[in-house]
């Protein structure tokens, strides 16, 4: 049944009217991307005006290359320039950043293609075996399971913190209240908004995340002056440090790369997280169990593996949902929503029964340009590195007004610019102080949900909240996964002061 | 000399004024303001519909999207524009409705807003488990109190639930923040909730006909439009069928009767249209079309309905 439309769909691919809306796609979804302030979403929202005239098919092709090309993108500006190009990369910032202050920008942007594309192609493997049981896997996560996987997402916070948990525990608390800030969803009372109707929605998450890395970067940058690679090494030394050993990091980890595309095939299948959480666990589920998550933090490979196998990955795993429930497993996903039912497509159980070759058409669309955009990006990573060695008086400008033109455009609001730029400037007193910014954006993304989710498992639990979450099978295992990451820094100090004790013998 | 910089202006504005008024609508484009992003029920229907006001407008017409607020930030931008026909907006009723009943400040007042029609409606369905209870009754005599599905807890949806579900006298637990209505009807599915009231062609692709994962108990509507299943009238409360899901076009204060006339006609003739008809046909979208006039008044009824239940409108949980 399905093979033959996945194999006609590919087919389609091959010839050249279809691949040319790939291919368009993909260089659309790269520039978006790369731009901080832009992503996915902004584009394909852009795109749902454009795709009105096409075939159905050929409109899966133009927004499966975007959304497979996208997160390659924002992983370039995240490693040469500390500023995730859409909210997802945040976590490849942590240690592809310093690996380009040492030099290894190639190395890092290897890395990231090659796991970008293998992570795209491991999720929609995964998304393909998925398929037949995706009822039940979607029908099993209710609230009580969503409120748990936030918990264990703010428990992760301690992992992100390493050494500095006073000032990640300030930052988190900043990022709850401002997640508080809006509508509350079971009153419908204005909580925080001081009266100003823009807030009744909430703080928005483009803005938020635009100010808070790409603005307060490029302040930092812009009083710093000089360019972004560490003073003596020049462009010679850039281009040598192999973007071919990156590749070859990827198969040598393999088990990190395995291991970040499950997390993101699950965290993106499950609606209402979307590729920032799942970047962000599988960094620290990589971190917290490496032998070295030492030298985390300070230029290492895996840290670039993980969260980008995990971000491409979840692409697959957002379609999940969409596909048998009509539910966007992410904001992209959201946007795409819209352009099926524009094409007469109702999302929802029988849409794999009377619409399988578009569907199929989208899978192989994804697959396709998370490859594409990968070679893309590895052809023109020689070049892309000499962007660190650029004068901050070009590369700030440049990067500030994309950025907040892309932030304008998304909804048409000049409040949003604003708010960008005042976001940018707490974001700068941040890195002034030493204070962690994504501790901040994670209870930032999850508190909304935490909160939310809270509330309805009482309502729905009559108050039994526990009860109800141990009757859960899915619940308990949550459970039990945060209590092992809450316990396991103090399980890994166990050997040392059993040493310590023998040794005091 | 102040004064008389104003009275130029005046004067200027007046001439660039009135040749717009005599030609309408051949001096510009008409901007269509949606309340919400692109991609949802409002951006859809106004997407659809836009090609076919063009042709019967003869001029160019542009949806733009001005979200926020729930819906109330695209009202403002249409209310601030100038009345000359050339800037209209569909509006989130029965939503911006309750706000204002509620004494939610919105930034304009909807009884000031100039009503051009209404272009389509929805009405309500009560659905369970397809494996739960037969009857309203049945699903309401429980030990504990039903639960029910909803997104937020100002939504027309959960307005509806509430309100109907007191007339009936069926005591319940209204579990709002679902993030969109097919994650409300999914936890119906799964068992999370006991029931969720919707619009019947949302629930469509669930019930009989769709995936037949959920079964429709009642239909919010006078007479029997759905063979088997009862109608508010059925079971004794015909005055459920007031609640309905709109949508509403209308435009800023003081808009001419005569380009509201054009607009009204122009926006009946695309309603008759082939394109949106074989549309709204896919879609289960009802196309009810309702001129300006029976549109106002729907409103005035509509707001004084709801004010009669201001205390379960406003009920927090």
């Amino acid at each position: 049944m399905g093979l033959d439309a996945l194999l006609e769909a590919f087919l389609a691919v091959l010839n050249g009217g279809s691949f040319l809306y790939l291919a368009a796609g993909v260089i659309l979804g790269l520039a978006f991307g790369v731009i901080p302030g832009l992503g996915g979403t902004t584009a394909l929202a852009l795109l749902i005006p454009v795709t009105y005239t096409l075939d159905p098919l050929d409109a899966m092709y133009l927004a499966g290359g975007v959304m497979g090309a996208t997160s390659f993108g924002g992983s370039i500006s995240a490693i040469l320039l500390n500023t995730p190009g859409t909210a997802p990369n945040a976590a490849t910032t942590f240690d592809g950043y310093p690996l380009s202050r040492q030099g290894k920008a190639g190395l890092a942007i290897g890395a990231s293609a090659t796991a970008s594309a293998l992570g795209g192609l491991i999720g929609l493997f995964t998304l393909l075996l998925f398929i037949p049981v995706a009822r039940e896997v979607v029908l099993s996560f209710g609230q009580s399971e969503f409120f748990l996987l936030t918990v264990l997402g703010l428990a992760a916070i301690a992992v992100s913190v390493r050494g500095k948990l006073l000032r990640g525990l300030v930052a988190a608390c900043i990022g709850l209240l401002l997640a508080f800030v809006g509508a509350n969803q079971f009153t419908g009372d204005t909580r925080f908004t001081g009266g100003i109707d823009y807030l009744w929605d909430g703080i928005p998450l483009v803005p938020a995340l635009t100010g808070l890395f790409a603005i307060s970067q490029m302040i930092e940058l812009a009083l710093k002056g000089g360019s972004v690679a560490e003073d003596g090494l020049s462009a010679v030394k850039m281009k040598i440090t192999g973007v071919g050993s990156g590749i070859l990091s990827v198969f040598r980890h393999w088990t990190v790369l395995l291991r970040g595309s499950l997390i993101g095939t699950v965290i993106g299948a499950i609606p209402g997280l979307g590729g920032t959480v799942a970047a962000f666990l599988a960094y620290s589920s990589t971190a917290q169990t490496a032998r070295d998550r030492d030298t985390f933090g300070t230029g290492n490979i895996k840290g670039v593996i993980a969260p980008e196998a995990a971000n491409n990955a979840k692409d697959g795993g957002s379609l999940i949902p969409t596909v048998a429930f009509g539910i966007p497993g992410s904001a992209e996903t959201a946007v795409f929503l819209g352009i099926l039912v524009l094409h007469g497509m109702e999302p929802g159980p029988a849409i794999l029964l009377y619409n399988e070759r578009e569907i199929y058409g989208l899978i192989v669309a994804l697959t396709v340009s998370a490859v594409f955009a990968s070679i893309i990006g590895l052809l023109l990573s020689r070049v892309l590195v000499l962007i660190t060695q650029i004068d901050v008086n070009i590369v700030v400008p440049v990067v500030v007004t994309l950025s907040l033109t892309g932030v304008y455009v998304l909804e048409g609001r000049m409040a949003d610019v604003l708010l960008t730029v005042l976001i940018g400037i707490f974001g700068y007193l941040m890195i002034r102080f030493d204070y962690p910014r994504l501790t901040l954006v994670i209870a930032f993304v999850l508190g909304e949900t935490a909160e939310r989710a809270f509330h309805q498992v009482r309502l729905i639990s009559d108050g039994q909240v526990v009860e109800y979450m141990l009757s859960r099978p899915v619940s308990v295992i949550l459970i039990l996964a945060i209590v092992v990451t809450f316990f396991l820094p103090a399980m890994r100090k166990l050997p040392q002061i059993r040493r310590r004790l023998a040794g005091g013998r | 000399m102040k004064n008389l910089f104003a009275t130029g202006i005046a004067a200027l504005a007046l001439c660039a004024g009135s040749p717009a008024f005599a030609e309408y609508p051949n001096d510009g484009n008409i901007t269509f303001v949606i309340p919400y992003s692109p991609g949802g029920g409002f951006d859809t229907i106004v997407r659809q519909f836009a090609p076919a006001l063009e042709a019967a407008m003869g001029t160019t017409v542009i949806p733009e999207n001005i979200s926020g607020a729930g819906g109330a930030r695209g009202g403002q931008a249409v209310h601030r524009s100038d009345p000359d026909g050339y800037t209209i907006g569909v509006y989130n009723i029965p939503g911006l409705t309750v706000n204002e009943i509620t004494g939610r400040e919105q930034g304009f007042a909807l009884d000031e807003v100039t009503w051009i029609a209404n272009i389509a409606v929805a009405t309500y369905g009560l659905a369970v488990p397809a494996d739960g209870p037969d009857t309203v009754e049945e699903l309401c005599s429980g030990d504990s109190p039903a639960k029910f599905s909803d997104t937020g807890a100002t939504s027309t949806a959960s307005v509806t639930t509430r309100i109907s579900m007191a007339i009936i006298g069926c005591d319940i637990v209204d579990v709002t923040g679902y993030k969109g209505s097919s994650d409300a009807m999914v936890a119906v599915i799964s068992g999370e909730v006991d029931a969720t009231i919707k619009p019947i062609s949302s629930l469509a692709k669930y019930t009989a006909g769709g995936s037949g994962d959920l079964k429709l108990i009642l239909t919010l509507t006078e007479n029997q439009v759905i063979d088997g299943v009862p109608s508010a009238t059925d079971i004794g409360h015909p005055e459920l069928a007031k609640f309905t899901l709109n949508r509403v076009i209308g435009g800023p204060p003081g808009i001419p009767d005569d380009v509201v006339a054009k607009l009204e006609d122009g926006l009946r003739q695309a309603s008759e249209s082939d394109a949106v008809k074989s549309w709204a046909d896919g879609a289960g979208v009802t196309i009810d079309f309702k001129g300006a006039a029976e549109t106002k008044a729907m409103m005035s009824d509509l707001a004084s309905f709801y004010a009669d239940y201001k205390d379960l409108v406003s009920m927090p949980q």
